[in-house]
């Protein structure tokens, strides 16, 4: 019997259930101690797409390259790049393109960057660097390293002079506003700038981007399938991000992995935002395909917390508010009332309340039925169509209020990547183990799993307290 | 769920007016050229060619070059530039693009095919009465030196770094392009001091009709989108901002707003007209052509 066949056969058998679980349990014991800091380091791959032969030498060719403009505008095609769908073909598809083009620095540039940063030239900051960085980042690129205390670490190089020519391209608002209004053409142009300009502000701040990290971090530790990787303080200042070195499969590839595989990365996506969401009131901004790092049997790294928003008990009250009265109550009034409460849609407007439920509906579609559910990529498309749908008819009385502005990015985003995996779930009995009204009992494996750290998690707590 | 303001507005095909420059860029840039061609990978020419500030360069070219009215009956008699003044600027810039990066062979082509149509174009001026002839080398050589002054006044001012001594051998690189469509080399300035006296000495300059009407064309081209409309007026009047005096007393242009010419707003707005005109098919690629064979 093949190992698909034997794995099918298990699962639809009376007690398939456990068996992901035990494999998880096997699995995660050994994922990071059985490897040396060696190995680890040795097995993170150089992405073959980085043009070392093009490498930028000088902060000069950083600024030809990435100031004056383009680094803030092709930041924003990536900001835009989850809403693909019905936008014209402008400004918008030089920012997506270039995105991928940045080249990397030259080992020289990088190292200058590490000695402004740290002190001193990378060779004698760690025990061991890798001048040809492995991987790009937005403003900067990774390098593979090993600390002189023996671990293996990721350390994020910002590109020079990088912040500064941002800052100052942020200030130019009234060229922003063109390039804008010219690539996203019936926009809000205003409250995208302001949200890039606030999102840039953030991201060339390494530090801040520590602090969001470690709070995931520690909130996640332990987490049966959930990991955060640890950041080195030390190591990191305002430009220079040193965090554990994670190695694992990327997106790309495991969408060659078989069905469960993929619903299991895709529940665990899922549970990190939705846990994330009510129980951190963070949201970690960026659900690009390249943030994660899949290690099987549903276990996901998350990387990369440059774009993180924290909301207040304020903020999330209407968002719980709708989702409790739409999908538990199902009050279609007073779902109206936590929309217009939360500034989605206007008071009093002469839209029957069903249009209302009909047309915002969609967004909760995949936990109204306490069933399995397919997220394709078609129904991704749809729920993007309709969330920039200008003539529908809730559209003169709707709007998106700046504080969750960045969360229905996300949103979106997510159901791109969930899309992409074709991932089937009951994602209302997964949503409900997470949801403050509820708090349903674990509903997958992987749910067990999850409600054993909880549990221990609040032991540890309730121990610290006494 | 969106906001409601602009919704109606059609999409801008904002970037169509840079396809054609996109064209004669990728074209011009070969894949396996068979040698370094005029100048190679180290001069000053291949640098400050491909150098960002180049559409306000040429821009101011176009201005300084119109006002002599010789040089500018032979386009307004002899062009069908009104029909289609971007595919008429794609072609200049085609040519000299091929003659700064293209083989031997290309140069020697292209050269030729430019001497070839200016022996069929001469007349007589209808503002001064004076008879012209685009083959005349003194003519030439204006259209030669108000382009290579415009360049190193743009690059040294709002491109990557061009010392004194690099802009003089950058002019003294270019006689050979002079040379190229008929000007004799001993008649053409090769160094920045040279150049400035040739410039001030040429007699009689004034912005004639023809003039006027081209440079309003080149300012707000037709068939530019609205947004592309906002980019390219502040493009050119940046360029108009980099005049000498009497070139823009001669159009009437008024002096330009000080903080509109400052180095940091200009290479911004430089900056989002490349991320497009950079978005077209091609242009990254032959970029990078230039940039792998320079670093070789």
């Amino acid at each position: 019997m093949s190992r698909r066949r034997t794995r099918e056969v298990i699962r639809q058998s009376r007690l398939g259930r456990i068996a992901p679980l035990a494999r998880l349990a096997l699995r995660f014991g050994g994922r990071y101690l059985a490897r040396s800091p060696q190995l680890l380091f040795a097995s993170v791959e150089r992405r073959t797409e980085l043009r070392h032969d093009l490498a930028l030498r000088s902060a000069e060719e950083v600024a030809e390259e990435l100031g004056y403009m383009k680094g803030v505008l092709m930041k924003l095609g990536q900001m835009a790049s989850y809403v693909d769908e019905d936008m014209p073909q402008t400004f918008r598809a030089a920012m997506g393109r270039l995105q991928h083009n940045a080249p990397p620095m030259s080992p020289e540039l990088a190292s200058s960057v590490i000695v402004d940063e740290l002190g001193d030239a990378p060779e004698r900051v760690f025990a061991r660097w890798d001048a040809l960085p492995f991987a790009a980042a937005s403003i900067g690129q990774v390098h593979r390293a090993i600390t002189k205390d023996s671990k293996a670490v990721a350390v994020k190089v910002q590109y020079p002079g990088i912040a500064r020519s941002i800052t100052s391209d942020l200030r130019n608002v009234a060229l922003l506003r063109r390039v804008v209004s010219a690539a996203f053409p019936g926009m809000d142009v205003q409250s995208l700038i302001e949200e890039l300009g606030e999102r840039l502000r953030e991201e060339v701040d390494y530090l801040l981007e520590a602090d969001n990290q470690e709070y995931f971090a520690q909130y996640y530790e332990g987490h049966p399938v959930i990991h955060v990787p640890q950041v080195v303080r030390e190591l990191s200042t305002a430009r220079v991000l040193t965090t554990e070195l994670v190695s694992g499969e990327r997106f790309e590839k495991i969408l060659q992995w078989d069905q469960h595989e993929r619903d299991m990365a895709a529940e665990t996506i899922n549970r990190f935002v939705t846990r994330s969401l009510y129980r951190l009131h963070a949201f970690n901004g960026d659900p690009h395909p390249g943030n994660y790092l899949f290690h099987g049997g549903g276990r996901v790294s998350f990387l990369d917390f440059g774009l993180t928003k924290r909301f207040t008990d304020q903020d999330l009250v209407p968002l719980v508010e709708a989702l409790r009265c739409l999908v538990i109550e199902k009050d279609g009034e007073c779902f109206r009332s936590a929309l217009e409460h939360a500034g989605f849609l206007k008071p009093g407007a002469p839209v029957p309340t069903e249009t209302v439920v009909d047309r915002f509906g969609l967004f909760y579609s995949t936990v109204l039925q306490d069933a399995p559910m397919t997220i394709t990529p078609a129904f991704a498309s749809a729920i993007v169509r309709r969330f920039f749908d200008a003539k529908g008819p809730l559209a003169p009385y709707s709007d998106v209020p700046r504080t969750y502005v960045v969360l229905q990015r996300i949103n979106l985003g997510l159901y791109a990547v969930l899309g992409s995996l074709n991932a089937t779930a009951n994602w209302r009995r997964i949503g409900q183990e997470m949801w403050p009204f509820v708090m349903g009992p674990p509903s997958t494996p992987i749910g067990e799993a999850e409600a054993r750290w909880v549990h221990k998690r609040a032991e540890r707590e309730l121990a610290a307290t006494r | 769920m969106r906001p409601e303001s602009e919704v109606d507005r059609q999409p801008a095909s904002s970037l169509a007016i840079l396809e054609p420059l996109a064209r004669a860029l990728t074209r011009s840039v070969a894949e396996r050229p068979a040698d370094d061609g005029l100048f190679g990978p180290r001069s000053l020419v291949w640098r400050v060619h491909r150098d960002r500030s180049f559409a306000v360069a040429g821009i101011r070219s176009l201005m300084v070059q119109a006002l002599h009215p010789l040089a500018m009956a032979g386009v307004a008699q002899h062009s069908n530039w009104e029909q289609d003044p971007i595919g008429r600027l794609a072609a200049t810039s085609g040519y000299i693009l091929t003659v700064t990066y293209g083989d031997t062979a290309s140069v020697q082509q292209a050269g030729a095919r430019v001497r070839a149509i200016h022996r069929h174009v001469n007349g007589t001026d209808s503002v001064t009465g004076s008879e012209y002839h685009a083959a005349d080398p003194a003519l030439l050589l204006w259209i030669h030196a108000a382009m290579v002054d415009s360049i190193v006044n743009v690059v040294q001012r709002y491109g990557r770094q061009l010392d004194a001594a690099d802009a003089d051998r950058y002019v003294a690189e270019m006689v050979r392009f002079a040379e190229l469509v008929g000007v004799p080399a001993e008649q053409v300035p090769a160094g920045v001091a040279a150049l400035q006296e040739y410039m001030e000495s040429v007699e009689p300059l004034r912005a004639t009709p023809a003039a006027l009407h081209a440079i309003s064309v080149v300012l707000d081209p037709p068939g530019l989108g609205d947004d592309m409309r906002e980019l390219w007026h502040d493009i050119g009047q940046v360029a108009i901002g980099t005049l000498p005096g009497w070139a823009r007393s001669m159009y009437g242009f008024g002096k330009p707003d000080p903080e509109l010419m400052e180095r940091e707003h200009v290479r911004q707005l430089i900056g989002a007209l490349d991320l497009g005109y950079e978005s077209l098919p091609g242009v990254m690629e032959a970029r990078e052509r230039i940039e792998l064979r320079m670093r070789q």
